[in-house]
């Protein structure tokens, strides 16, 4: 009796544990027809699965997968999995449990990474002489080792966002062209608004990585610095482009022009902010207008200009972000199947749609000449212009010690010698380089003819 | 039932939970031990370094600065936290009307999600908007609000809500110890004429602790461990002055920030030294407070 119950117990337990540790596979992707013989006729689905990140276009990407799981006539049936925060580590995740996803939303900042780790598969053997003339291939971002992995979709314009009723209200006519305009500008209209709780600009420095990335970048690339302090000239790591535009940032700090409580704001609560009228001007992306139609309705008329330079002379381009979007799973076992998905998806009618209806700014040189103007106030402003163009790749590295952004903000925060704290990056930032190089197979080579000013007119004229 | 039967009984019920603390707990501290003699990005070959990284973290001011935060977190908060717990308890443990109900009450953030807490009392600490700078400008008390998440008050800021997040739990804990010392103890020095205070210090505390040992102890490991709060309300700034321990480390393993185009680099090998000598500093206080606190033991 006892050995019974003894079994009885074992195996009870011994079921729980395996249903507990088997849980992690049972979800996600359905791959019961496995190959992609099993085709339409027989009745039997070829189920693939689309992740994404990104939220934005959701309801877009839902209709049209659900577009074309009704009109394919290969019997294929693509899963549609939107992540959020947690994309990337899911994703990490899925390829250690042969759990993959067979096409994956690929970013500017993601795509090198997953290349790395092997998560692509080369889409070469499908990419006809139409298709190549279609889509501008861009080495580091969506082609690697002389290997295509994505095609373009869209792309990201980043712009100075500024608020034009307080700017009438200031009386003052134009946005800023060069930061000592900056400086004034947001002086001007703080004195303007204060009274009503507005203030000349804000960035979210609750993540100074972020909101350098969307302001002090963008002014470095305009005026001919590469916009992570890499200088593709010398291929070494040199952060003195950005002293002018970390001091511009700190007078209008030390002014009194900044919105009180930057130091925890981040993005979302700062367009509240701008959209209740509260803030002058700020820096970021082309998402923003998409945001003030949807996520914060804008209470306020405002627009959107090309972001400052040092000294109003353009020499550089304001970096265009992308250059791909969707990619092959190498883990795939419908590679077929997976690629007409993708070919539905890049085709003119979804690319066209995708700009018309404001998800994004097209960065296909056909459609965007074709397209029609998004119909999303404030849009126009990002539209591409001569001066946007797409910055080749920098080297990532990991330096020891406080991040370039943490220490320009805390400069701005306590002030200091900047002459010495950006020697003090070019050193760490540059031995990091040198490691990378060394021990990772990393390649940084100088090119003397490298020209920023010549990047910008590809997609506009 | 003979005893290699009962060994085998017993060993088959500890079987699943020893393999799932072997397989979720053990060996994910093996790999990152492993690691902490590499230089390892999270792809890619792991390349051997030896000491490297301790030697990088020897100088790393970064990290040595948010000990230094972690201590002032951690002392702060219990600095609240234990007397306002024992308090609480020490008047909830009376006959008071409505006793369950304020023991509800109070227990309640501890139920409530740390990250989901943050999110609250950041709508109420935030500078531009939040509802006790908005309270404070339009009562007459400050002109501009207080800029309660900024340089000067964000370490007091984020101890006050981990205190609120803390206290109940404490409470219940100080409460079940109370429940525990006889009622006859205090009836006996109520007729040898001691009062309510002289009751409390001669008989309630030191009768209280073993139970107190142990949850200051708790309190402890917890302060020193706690980040989530932080990442949510200040995300460690502003410029590092809120950043701990376990959040420089968190952001080692998972960057956050950067924007759209920043590339983030993991830094798996590095983050396992950090993580270890992290520990070590946990184990260390841990040890202390510990030997230190044995008297508390002593209630004779």
């Amino acid at each position: 009796m006892m050995k019974r119950t003894l079994m009885t117990s074992l195996s009870l337990v011994l079921a729980l544990g395996l249903a507990a540790c088997g849980n992690g596979n049972s979800g996600g992707n359905a791959t019961e027809g496995k190959g992609d013989g099993a085709k339409a006729g027989s009745g039997e689905k070829t189920k693939i699965s689309y992740w994404t990140g990104d939220r934005h276009d959701a309801d877009f990407v839902k209709e049209k997968v659900a577009e074309f799981n009704a009109s394919n006539k290969d019997g294929i049936e693509v899963e549609l999995v939107v992540k959020g925060d947690d994309f990337d580590t899911a994703l990490d995740l899925s390829f250690q449990t042969s759990d993959a996803p067979d096409v994956i939303r690929v970013k500017e900042n993601t795509v090198q990474t997953f290349y790395k780790k092997g998560f692509l598969a080369p889409i070469d053997e499908f990419l006809n002489d139409e298709l190549k003339a279609k889509f501008p291939a861009m080495p580091d971002l969506n082609e690697f080792d002389g290997k295509r992995y994505s095609l373009p979709n869209y792309g990201t314009t980043m712009r100075l966002v500024y608020n034009k009723d307080l700017f009438a209200k200031a009386g003052i006519e134009h946005p800023p062209t060069t930061l000592q305009e900056l400086v004034d500008t947001a002086k001007k209209l703080t004195a303007a608004g204060k009274a009503d709780g507005a203030y000349g600009f804000a960035l979210n420095f609750k993540s100074p990585g972020s909101a350098f990335a969307r302001s002090a970048r963008v002014v470095a690339e305009m005026s001919g610095y590469g916009g992570f302090g890499y200088d593709f000239k010398t291929a070494r790591y040199d952060f003195s482009g950005f002293e002018p535009i970390i001091n511009a940032f700190k007078q209008i700090k030390d002014d009194g022009s900044m919105l009180p409580g930057v130091e925890s704001l981040d993005i979302d609560p700062l367009r509240a902010q701008f959209a209740e009228g509260k803030i002058g001007m700020y820096m970021s992306y082309s998402s923003e207008p998409g945001v003030y139609k949807n996520q914060f309705p804008a209470k306020i008329d405002w627009a959107a200009a090309p972001v400052p330079t040092i000294d109003g002379n353009v020499k550089g381009a304001s970096g265009f972000l992308g250059g791909q979007w969707l990619a092959l799973s190498s883990k795939t076992e419908h590679k077929e199947a997976a690629w007409k998905f993708m070919e539905f998806m890049y085709g003119d009618q979804v690319l066209t749609d995708y700009q018309e209806k404001g998800f994004g700014i097209s960065m296909v040189p056909s459609i965007s000449a074709a397209a029609k103007t998004p119909d999303v106030n404030g849009i126009e402003g990002f539209l591409p212009n001569k001066n946007d163009g797409v910055w080749p790749v920098y080297p990532s590295v990991a330096p020891e010690g406080m991040k370039s952004d943490d220490a320009f903000f805390k400069y701005m925060l306590n002030g200091g010698d900047l002459k010495a704290i950006i020697a003090d990056l070019n050193k760490r930032y540059n031995a990091a380089l040198d490691s990378v190089i060394a021990n990772d197979g990393v390649k940084a080579e100088p090119d003397a003819g490298f020209d920023p000013a010549a990047l910008g007119g590809k997609f506009a004229k | 039932m003979n005893k290699t039967k009962h060994a085998l009984f017993s060993y088959s019920f500890i079987f699943p939970s020893a393999l799932l603390t072997l397989v979720l707990g053990i060996y994910p501290i093996a790999w990152a031990f492993r690691y902490m003699f590499y230089d390892y990005k999270g792809f890619g070959t792991a390349r051997f370094t030896g000491l490297a990284n301790f030697s990088r973290i020897l100088k790393d001011t970064q990290f040595w600065d948010s000990v230094v935060n972690t201590f002032v977190y951690a002392g702060g908060k219990l600095l609240i936290t234990i007397p306002l717990a024992l308090l609480l308890a020490a008047i909830l443990n009376r006959g008071l009307r409505g006793r369950q109900l304020l023991r509800g009450i109070f227990f309640m953030p501890t139920v409530i999600s740390t990250a989901v807490m943050a999110v609250v009392f950041f709508t109420i600490f935030n500078s531009y908007n939040g509802i006790l700078n908005q309270f404070l400008i339009r009562s007459g008390l400050s002109d501009s609000g207080v800029d309660w998440l900024g340089p000067k008050y964000a370490m007091l800021t984020v101890i006050l809500v981990a205190a609120w997040g803390a206290v109940g739990n404490y409470m219940l804990l100080f409460l079940a110890g109370l429940q525990n010392i006889p009622e006859d103890v205090y009836e006996a020095s109520s007729l040898d004429g001691a009062g309510k205070i002289q009751q409390f210090r001669y008989i309630t505390l030191p009768m209280l602790g073993p139970v107190m040992q142990m949850v200051i102890m708790l309190a402890i490991i917890t302060a020193l461990k706690g980040y989530e709060s932080i990442m949510v309300l200040t995300e460690g700034g502003p410029v590092g002055k809120t950043e701990v321990m376990f959040l420089y480390l968190y952001k080692l393993f998972f960057p956050v920030g950067g924007g759209s185009a920043a590339v983030q680099v993991q830094e798996f090998g590095y983050g396992s030294a950090v993580a270890f000598v992290s520990a070590v500093i946990v184990g260390m206080i841990s040890l202390i407070y510990f030997y230190a606190s044995r008297r508390m033991n002593q209630t004779d």
